[in-house]
C-alpha cells in the first residue's frame, strides 16, 4: 500500500495545501477489491458488468475452452472437420443473432451475405489468371476482414430498407435478397464458376503456413479446427461485449419497441444500419471460412435452405444469446452426420436425392419440426433449458 | 502529530489512530446507485474533523447536545464522532419518531444543533420548533425538497457544514485532549413503554468499559472482533445495542460497517454483504423464520420435500446443541456436514448468514424455538442481555456454553445479583450510567447508594451460572385468584408461530387470562391464498372464521405447555396492525401495554363479558 511507504507525507494529507473539501469529497480507499466470497457485493460498476462475474463462471468457462482445445488431439480427423464446420456456422449464427436476436430485425437474407463473404475470400485468395477471378492473396488476415467488410457493405446498403419496414415485410424483402443473390451467383460464371461447376474456395494461409495441408504442426483437420476455434472465441467474445455495451442496449431497446427506443433518444436509422452491418460482417467472415474447409464453393449452396438453417440455429440455440447461438450451431451441424447415417438404419429413407423420401428431405423436415417444437415448448431455446436448470439449482432450497 | 497529550481514550481518538495507521483500509460501506461505496479510515476521520470544526464554529461547548435524526448512514457516525471529539453529547432520534415525540426529545435534551436526514425529518423539527428554544441550527443531509424551497435561517446543508469546518478551524486538538472520563458523551432515550422516554447519560468511561468488555475481551464474540469482520448496520443507531455493534465495534476493533439501504431491504443487503457478525432483535429473527416457512411452502415439490427433511434434521441437531450448550458432537457434526451440502449452505447463503460466525439476539425476549432453528442450521445464535442504563453490559450466552431460555452468564467484571425479596436483577460495574438526563428522581429510583442498578427485570439463576429472565417487573400480572403470572412467556410462545405477530396477554385483577392477538399479514395472507380465501384488508383477513380456527389451534397447542392459571381462555384479534405513529408501539416496536389496554378496552371487556 502506497500509504505505508511514505508515512510522513501521507499522514494528515489534508493539511498539506490541498483544500480540505477536496479531500473530504473523495479519498480513495486504496483497495477496490471486494471482500472475499461475496459475489453480490459490488464495489464498482465494472464488477457488476463483468463478463465472468463469479468464480464458478471463470472456472467452468476456462475448463470448457481447455477441453475444446484438447479435443484437437483426442478426436479423429473426420470429427474435427465436422466440428470446425460447426464453429464457423456458429460465427454465422452469432451474426444473425445480432440483427435478429438482439436488434429484433427479422432477416431471411443471411445466406446472401454468407455468399458475398465466401466469394470475396475465394476471389482474393484464388490463383490469378485462372478459370475464375483470382488475386492470389492467400493470407487469411487479409482476405478474412475483406470478406467481412464486403458483406458488411452489402448489409449497410440493404439496411435503409429495414428502417422503413418492420416484421413480415422486412422478412419478405430479405427473402427477395436471397433469390436475387442466387440468380446473380449462378449467372456470374467468371466469379463463381457457374452452377454445378463451382470454384475453389478461399485458401487459409497464415504467415506462409498453409492450414489446409498436413504440416509439421498437425494434420490439415487439426490445423483448421484450431483456427476455427480461435476465431470463434474471438468473434463470440466480441459479440458478447457488443451486447453489453451502449450499442447492444440500443439494439435491445429497438427490438423491444422501436418507437419507445426512438423517444428515449436511440437514433433508429443509425442503429439499424449498424446492426445489419455488424451482422453481415459476421456472415461474410463465416462464409469465407466455411468453404475453406471443403476447399470448394458451388453457387447453388446459397439458397433459402442455408438461411433457414441459420434461423434454426438461432431459434433452437436461444434468441439473443451468444452461447445459445453456439449451442444451436453445434446442434444443427451434429444433426447432419446423424441424418446422413439414417439410410443404414431406416430402410425407406434413401441417400439418393432422386428418390423420395431422401435424407435431405428428412433434414429439411427436421429443421422445421425442431423450430416448431422449440418455439412451442421452449421459446428461449437450448439456452433457455440451461437457464431453467441453472435457476433450479441457484434458487435451492426455495423456488424463487 | 501523534497522540498529543491525549490522556483519555475516546471513540474519537480510536478512529484518529486508525486513520493514521491504516488510512486506506475500509471503515464502512454504503450503497449508492446499486454500488457499495467504500469509505476508508482517512475519509472517516477527515469528515469527523471537518464536522467537529464546524460544530465548534457553531458554538457547541463541552456538554452541549447535538441531535441526530436520521437512518443509519456514514453521516450519522461522522456527526456522532465529531460531537464526542469536541466533548459534546450526541442524542439520537428514531427516524420513525412522530413530531410530538421529536418535540419532547429535542426540548428535553435541549439540543443546540439538529442533524436531520431529509425533508421529512426537517419538517417534523420545523413543525415543533417553537417548543424547542435551545435549537439553533438544523443541518440537513439530503437537499432534495429543501434547497431553494425553505428559507428558514436556521437551516444549513451538510456541504455548508463541511465547508464551514474547512474554513473555520478551531482548537480541536486541545478540545480532544481535554476530554475527561466523566464526560457524558451520549444520551440514549429509553423506549418509554410506561411513561415519557428518559435520557440515559452514558459517559466516556462507561463506553470505554463497554468497549473493553464487549469488544477487546470478546464479551460477545470469540475470538474478539477484528478488521476482517463485517457487520450490517440496520437497526436504529439511537438504540444502545446497534450503537455498540456499529459505532463501538467499528472504532474499537475496526469491524467493517455496511449500512443497509433501509429496513425493507435488510434481507437483500444481508445477502450481498454476508456479514460475519449479526445482531438482531427477536422481531427480525421471527420474521426471517416466517419467511423461510413461506418460501418452503411455495417451493416445487422436490425442493419442499428435501428442505423439510433437512429442517427436521436441523431441528434434531438443534436439540443436541441445546443439550450440549452449542458444542457439536461427532454425530451432529457428521449430520450437519451432510445437511450443509444438501441444504444449509444454500439456505444460509439465501438468508445472508453463510459467513456469520456470531449471531446475537437481544433487546427483547425471544422464543427458544426460534433460537433453536438458527442453531440447527448452523448459525451460532446467542441470546444476550443488557440495557441502556448499564451500557448494554449485563449477561450473554458464551459460545459453547449456551443455555436456551436464559440470557447467559454475567460478563467479565460485572457484579450481578438477584434481589431475594422481589426477584429483581441488580447489576453493578463501571458501565453503570451516570443518571437520567435532568431527572434525578428517576435516577434515584433505579440507582441505589451502593451503585447497584435496579434493572426492573425479574429473573432467576439457572444452574447457578446462567440467568433466566421471567418478565418485566411492571408487567407481572396478579389474577383475581391471587396468582402471579408473567405474561411474556405466554406471549413469546404465541409469537413463535409464524402466523402471529403480536400477542398481548391481559388479566390483571381478572378471573382468567385473555389475549389480544395480531396476525402476521404476510404469512396468514399466503396461507389464505393457498386455501383460496379471498380477503381485502388486514381487518377483513383477521375476521375470517378460518383464520380464527387457525389461531385457535395455535393457542390451544401453546396452552398445553402452561399451567392452568397461566392459560389463555379467550382471545380477540386486534383490528389493525399496531403502529408507532398511533402510539401503540414504542420506537423499538415494543408494545405499550397501558396504551393498548385503553385503546382496545371494548375488545377486552367483551372477552370477559361473554
Amino acid at each position: 500500500m502506497s500509504d505505508r511507504e511514505s508515512p510522513t507525507k501521507e499522514r494528515r494529507p489534508w493539511k498539506q495545501g490541498r483544500p480540505p473539501m477536496a479531500w473530504a469529497a473523495d479519498i480513495p480507499t486504496g483497495r477496490s477489491r471486494r471482500p472475499r466470497g461475496r459475489p453480490l457485493l459490488y464495489t464498482s460498476y465494472s464488477q457488476d458488468m463483468a463478463l465472468l462475474d463469479t468464480g464458478a463462471k471463470k472456472v467452468w468457462t476456462g475448463l470448457l475452452v481447455l477441453v475444446a482445445f484438447g479435443l484437437s488431439v483426442v478426436l479423429a480427423d473426420r470429427s474435427l472437420e465436422v466440428l470446425a464446420g460447426a464453429y464457423v456456422l456458429a460465427i454465422g449464427a452469432i451474426g444473425l443473432n445480432i440483427v435478429t436476436g438482439y436488434a429484433g430485425q427479422v432477416s431471411l437474407g443471411h445466406a446472401f451475405f454468407v455468399a458475398i463473404g465466401a466469394y470475396t475470400g475465394a476471389a482474393l485468395s484464388g490463383p490469378p489468371g485462372g478459370r475464375t477471378l483470382g488475386f492470389g492473396v492467400a493470407e487469411i488476415w487479409i482476405w478474412l476482414p475483406a470478406a467481412g467488410l464486403m458483406a458488411a457493405a452489402a448489409g449497410v446498403l440493404v439496411a435503409p430498407l429495414a428502417t422503413r419496414l418492420r416484421g413480415l415485410y422486412l422478412a419478405v424483402v430479405t427473402l427477395g435478397l436471397v433469390f436475387l443473390g442466387e440468380h446473380i451467383f449462378k449467372e456470374w460464371d467468371a466469379l463463381t464458376g457457374g452452377p454445378g461447376v463451382g470454384r475453389s474456395a478461399a485458401v487459409p494461409q497464415l504467415f506462409g503456413v498453409r492450414l489446409d495441408q498436413d504440416g509439421p504442426l498437425g494434420t490439415r483437420e487439426q490445423l483448421l479446427y484450431l483456427l476455427m476455434l480461435v476465431l470463434l472465441i474471438v468473434f463470440a467474445v466480441a459479440a458478447r461485449n457488443l451486447a453489453r455495451s451502449r450499442i447492444g442496449r440500443a439494439f435491445m431497446a429497438i427490438r423491444d419497441r422501436d418507437i419507445a427506443a426512438e423517444v428515449m433518444g436511440v437514433p433508429l436509422t443509425r442503429y439499424k444500419v449498424l446492426a445489419f452491418g455488424i451482422s453481415s460482417f459476421y456472415a461474410g467472415c463465416a462464409g469465407a471460412l466455411l468453404y475453406s474447409i471443403s476447399g470448394y464453393v458451388e453457387p447453388g449452396s446459397f439458397s433459402l435452405l442455408l438461411s433457414v438453417q441459420f434461423i434454426a440455429m438461432v431459434l433452437i440455440g436461444g434468441v439473443a444469446t451468444v452461447s445459445g447461438a453456439i449451442a444451436g450451431a453445434l446442434f444443427i451441424s451434429l444433426l447432419q452426420p446423424l441424418t446422413r447415417s439414417l439410410p443404414a438404419l431406416v430402410p425407406f429413407v434413401s441417400a439418393d436425392t432422386t428418390v423420395t423420401p431422401n435424407v435431405f428431405q428428412v433434414e429439411t423436415v427436421l429443421y422445421g419440426l425442431l423450430i416448431i417444437l422449440f418455439l412451442v415448448f421452449e421459446p428461449r431455446g437450448l439456452f433457455g433449458v440451461w437457464i431453467r436448470v441453472r435457476n433450479y439449482w441457484k434458487s435451492w432450497p426455495f423456488s424463487y | 502529530m501523534t497522540m498529543t497529550a491525549t490522556r483519555t481514550q475516546t471513540i474519537a481518538t480510536r478512529v484518529r489512530r486508525r486513520a493514521e495507521e491504516s488510512p486506506g483500509a475500509v471503515a464502512m460501506r454504503y450503497k449508492d446507485f446499486g454500488i457499495w461505496k467504500e469509505a476508508g479510515w482517512l475519509t472517516y476521520w477527515t469528515h469527523v474533523e471537518l464536522v467537529a470544526h464546524a460544530l465548534m464554529a457553531l458554538g457547541v461547548q463541552p456538554g452541549d447536545r447535538v441531535a441526530v435524526h436520521s437512518e443509519n448512514r456514514p453521516e450519522w457516525l461522522y456527526a456522532d464522532l465529531a460531537t464526542v471529539a469536541i466533548r459534546g453529547i450526541t442524542v439520537g432520534l428514531y427516524p420513525t419518531n412522530p413530531p410530538a415525540e421529536v418535540a419532547y426529545l429535542l426540548s428535553n435534551s435541549g439540543a443546540k444543533i439538529l442533524i436531520a436526514e431529509d425533508q421529512e425529518q426537517v419538517d417534523k423539527a420545523l413543525a415543533v420548533i417553537d417548543e424547542c428554544p435551545d435549537l439553533e441550527r438544523i443541518v440537513y443531509l439530503e437537499p432534495r425538497g429543501i434547497r431553494g424551497r425553505y428559507d428558514d435561517p436556521r437551516l444549513m446543508s451538510w456541504e455548508e457544514l463541511l465547508a464551514m469546518g474547512a474554513e473555520r478551524a478551531g482548537p480541536l486538538e486541545e478540545r480532544m485532549a481535554s476530554a475527561e472520563p466523566g464526560d457524558v458523551m451520549t444520551l440514549i432515550y429509553t423506549s418509554g413503554t410506561t411513561g415519557p422516554p428518559k435520557g440515559v447519560m452514558l459517559t466516556v468511561a462507561n463506553v470505554e468499559f463497554a468497549v473493553r468488555t464487549l469488544v477487546e475481551n470478546g464479551g460477545f464474540t470469540s475470538p474478539p472482533p477484528s478488521e476482517r469482520d463485517l457487520i450490517v448496520s440496520y437497526l436504529p443507531l439511537c438504540h444502545v445495542a446497534e450503537r455498540a455493534f456499529t459505532v463501538w465495534f467499528n472504532s474499537a476493533a475496526g469491524v467493517q460497517v455496511n449500512f443497509a439501504e433501509s429496513i425493507d431491504t435488510v434481507q437483500a443487503n444481508l445477502r450481498e454483504v454476508q456479514p460475519t457478525i449479526l445482531f438482531g432483535v427477536p422481531r427480525i429473527w421471527e420474521k426471517i423464520l416466517a419467511q423461510v416457512n413461506i418460501k418452503i411452502d411455495s417451493a416445487s415439490p422436490l425442493k419442499r420435500l428435501t428442505t423439510r427433511l433437512w429442517l427436521r434434521v436441523a431441528d434434531r441437531i438443534g436439540d443436541t446443541l441445546v443439550r450440549t450448550g452449542g458444542r457439536h458432537t461427532m454425530g451432529t457434526r457428521a449430520l450437519y456436514g451432510l445437511g450443509w451440502l444438501m441444504c444449509y449452505r444454500s439456505l444460509r447463503e439465501r438468508l445472508g448468514m453463510r459467513r456469520v460466525r456470531y449471531a446475537a439476539s437481544g433487546a427483547a425476549p425471544i422464543a427458544p424455538d426460534v433460537l433453536k432453528f438458527y442453531m440447527g442450521i448452523g448459525v451460532a445464535m446467542h441470546e444476550v442481555y443488557g440495557m441502556s442504563e448499564n451500557t448494554a453490559i449485563a449477561t450473554g450466552n458464551r459460545p459453547g456454553r449456551i443455555r436456551l431460555g436464559t440470557v447467559g452468564e454475567p460478563q467479565e467484571g460485572v457484579e450481578l445479583r438477584i434481589d431475594e425479596l422481589t426477584g429483581e436483577i441488580l447489576t453493578r460495574h463501571p458501565g453503570t450510567f451516570a443518571g437520567y438526563w435532568r431527572n434525578p428522581r428517576a435516577t434515584a429510583d433505579v440507582l441505589d447508594e451502593d451503585g447497584w442498578l435496579h434493572t426492573g427485570d425479574v429473573g432467576e439463576w439457572v444452574e447457578g451460572t446462567h440467568v433466566r429472565i421471567t418478565d418485566r417487573m411492571k408487567d407481572i400480572l396478579i389474577t383475581a385468584g391471587g396468582k402471579n403470572v408473567a405474561p411474556s412467556e405466554m406471549e413469546n410462545a404465541l409469537k413463535a408461530s409464524p402466523y402471529i405477530k403480536e400477542a398481548v396477554v391481559i388479566g390483571d385483577q381478572r378471573p382468567y387470562l385473555v389475549a389480544l392477538i395480531g396476525i402476521e399479514l404476510d404469512t396468514v395472507g399466503e396461507w389464505a391464498r393457498r386455501r383460496g380465501l379471498s380477503y381485502t384488508t388486514y381487518r377483513d383477513l383477521s375476521e375470517k372464521s378460518e383464520v380464527r380456527e387457525l389461531v385457535q389451534g395455535i393457542v390451544d397447542e401453546v396452552n398445553q405447555r402452561f399451567a392452568r392459571v397461566e392459560q389463555v381462555r379467550r382471545f380477540a384479534f386486534l383490528p389493525k396492525e399496531l403502529d408507532h405513529e398511533d402510539g401503540e408501539l414504542t420506537a423499538t416496536q415494543k408494545v405499550k401495554r397501558s396504551a393498548i389496554a385503553k385503546l382496545f378496552e371494548e375488545l377486552v371487556e367483551g372477552m370477559y363479558r361473554r
